[in-house]
């Protein structure tokens, strides 16, 4: 398992476009992918479960990953947040 | 006859087809083999899937991002696995337990208290009913093969459902939903579709009845009487009749009989609208509400689509002008994933360029867009709700920030392009004079002008007639706008509905407007009367009308103004 912090830029928050990339991202990832926010662990894979977490900006997030390929997935999904999701 | 609220003008004869939507409500049975339930639920949401995909490819815009955003949500293992679980903890029907799964994450959406997902949860419902109607074998007419002279009637048409419509055989649409600038009204405008919405009254409306009916007053005539078809296919004629003379208007100068020249241009929401404007010949664009880029889209548009659209109206036009008006929002026009707060009196509020000086880097990436592609044709940027200079001063800077970002990164862009600003706000009107030595021009909104004079709102029934650009504190504030751009040489627009009114438009060529903006298809019956006018006693007419202090008066000089010439021209 691999896991690692980010702080959400997206000036909106993760709405239901940043939403969908990011479950873009993981979907492409056979290894399970959660984030983990304010003590709630949501599915990655989720664009539907990301959105009704209502993720604000600034907030502090976990990505964990397990299973193979996790640390490419880490990578990517950390690389997508630092450009904000294409926003 | 019935009568509803015209939405698309025109006359539409034919024969009823019913679009049902009726609620599917799936009992509950148990059952032993959950495997095979599992395959068809898996089965129908596939299919589903597949036939959106194929729709996707034939789509553009706004309808294919809802049907991406479809997909998407089809394919949310969370969904998929509820109504998995369903299945097998309940021991039941596929149907069921795609109403219950679906139901668990609309419910779930529906909590969090924010309108955009309330509006998501809408589209979720939308995908539950096309995946139930593939499990129980209910599946919709398919809308994409009418039979000719279709008189279309359904609750409500939807995104997914316009996008499919086999248009050359719809001679009407009747709905109980929808409102003047939904995307079905849009759309049948576009088409020439006649469209009507009606209240309970639509519950009249069997298969197969013959309808005739007046998209321009709303009339509907259920199995009409040979009079009454006689009567319409008279006025459809009548119509038809106009619209052929007015062929003889396209690419012409809109002058006066003594030459006096004025310029035609057309109001538009968005790309799809371009085709209209080219087809009545308007000489550029002078209001393109890029608000509607935002209000049709589930999200921020992203500075590429932004771009795509600006470009696509540039390119299209080729050279001529087209004014993008920022994001004009705030006031009626709400923004759901913004989340702007409720206040007591939005129209005062926080609204337009009020907001985005605030949230520059919002306002940058529209500026950004606007910037590139002009880099493709004579874009302008034309800046709403000014009420004082140093709007204008701040809005400025932002706009030389971005061009300086936009050299950084060696972007190309139009260096002169023009900056202007709307006279909407009666302070603008008022300083007039001092705004138009820092922009290049102006654009009268009448719609807000005349509500911001006369302190009455633009929707409200109750006030509605106090509401009119024939008062005179209004036409005296237009005075000032056109004699204040003309002292430093800029040229003065106007792009509200009293721009397109035929009986304001002499009042305003004596003025001297130099542009009238309006909706595409007034621009052909606007250059017919505009040829037909002269200068010198519209000047005369203007002069006399700014001597008068009532409405009722200025109503009067008019009426015996467009008698007399009328007169004078037999």
């Amino acid at each position: 398992m691999t896991k690692q912090s980010v702080i959400i830029e997206n000036e909106t928050g993760l709405h239901a476009r940043p939403a969908t990339e990011l479950a873009k991202i993981a979907m492409k990832y056979p290894c399970d992918i959660w984030f983990l926010v304010n003590g709630k662990k949501i599915n990655a894979k989720s664009p539907l479960m990301i959105m009704a977490a209502g993720i604000q900006s600034k907030t502090e997030i976990e990505i964990i990953c397990e299973g193979e390929n996790e640390e490419k997935a880490l990578e990517e999904l950390k690389a997508g947040f630092k450009t904000k999701l294409g926003e | 006859m019935l009568k509803g609220k015209g939405i698309s003008d025109g006359i539409g004869l034919g024969t009823v087809v019913l679009l049902k939507k009726e609620e599917i409500k799936p009992e509950k049975v148990k059952v032993e083999e959950i495997q095979t339930e599992k395959e068809i639920f898996q089965k129908a949401l596939h299919s589903v899937q597949i036939e959106i995909q194929e729709l996707i490819g034939t789509l553009s815009g706004t309808e294919k991002e809802i049907m991406q955003a479809y997909v998407t949500i089809l394919q949310d293992p969370t969904l998929v696995e509820q109504i998995i679980a369903v299945i097998e903890q309940e021991k039941c029907n596929a149907a069921y337990a795609t109403e219950i799964g679906f139901g668990q994450i609309i419910q779930m959406l529906e909590k969090i208290e924010d309108s955009y997902l309330a509006a998501r949860s809408k589209d979720i419902a939308d995908m539950k009913k096309k995946v139930l109607a593939k499990i129980l074998q209910q599946e919709e007419r398919d809308v994409s093969q009418l039979p000719k002279n279709t008189i279309l009637v359904t609750k409500e048409l939807t995104t997914s459902d316009t996008a499919k419509l086999d248009l050359k055989n719809i001679a009407g649409i009747i709905t109980q939903v929808g409102i003047g600038n939904s995307h079905m009204a849009i759309m049948a405008r576009i088409h020439e579709i006649p469209a009507i919405v009606i209240k309970e009254e639509i519950k009249q409306m069997k298969e197969n009845d013959r309808i005739a009916m007046n998209g321009t007053t709303g009339e509907i005539f259920i199995n009409p009487s040979q009079e009454e078809r006689n009567k319409l296919e008279e006025i459809q004629k009548e119509v038809k009749k106009q619209k052929e003379q007015l062929q003889n208007y396209k690419n012409q100068k809109s002058s006066t009989i003594d030459d006096h020249t004025v310029e035609l241009l057309a109001n538009i929401g968005g790309t799809e609208e371009m085709d209209t404007v080219l087809k009545n010949t308007a000489e550029g664009v002078g209001l393109f509400r890029s608000e509607f880029l935002y209000m049709n889209s589930k999200d921020f548009p992203s500075e590429e689509e932004q771009f795509e659209s600006y470009r696509k109206v540039a390119e299209k036009l080729q050279g001529k002008r087209a004014v993008i008006r920022t994001l004009d929002i705030g006031g009626d026009k709400d923004l759901k994933y913004m989340k702007l707060p409720k206040e007591k009196n939005p129209f005062l509020g926080y609204r337009a360029i009020r907001i985005y000086l605030d949230n520059v880097s919002l306002f940058k990436v529209q500026l950004r867009a606007i910037l590139r592609a002009s880099a493709y044709g004579n874009l302008a940027i034309m800046l709403p709700m000014i009420s004082s200079i140093e709007e204008l001063r701040k809005a400025k800077n932002v706009i030389e920030e971005v061009k300086e970002e936009l050299r950084t990164k060696q972007k190309a862009f139009r260096e002169k392009i023009e900056v202007g600003i709307m006279i909407e706000i009666p302070s603008a009107a008022i300083m007039a004079e001092e705004l138009a030595k820092e922009c290049d021009f102006f654009s009268i909104g009448t719609n807000d002008l005349v509500q911001y004079t006369m302190a009455v709102e633009r929707g409200n029934e109750k006030v509605a007639d106090l509401y009119t650009h024939f008062h005179p504190a209004v036409i005296r504030f237009i005075k000032l706008a056109i004699e204040g751009a003309h002292k430093s040489h800029i040229l003065c627009g106007m792009c509200g509905e009293a721009a397109g009114d035929l009986d304001f438009i002499p009042i305003l060529i004596g003025l001297g407007l130099d542009e009238f903006s309006m909706n595409a298809n007034k621009i052909l019956p606007a250059r017919k009367w505009i040829k037909e006018l002269d200068f010198k006693s519209c000047q005369k007419l203007a002069e006399e009308v700014l001597s008068l202090s009532s409405t009722k008066e200025i109503k009067q000089k008019v009426k015996n103004y467009l008698l007399q010439e009328g007169n004078l021209r037999k």
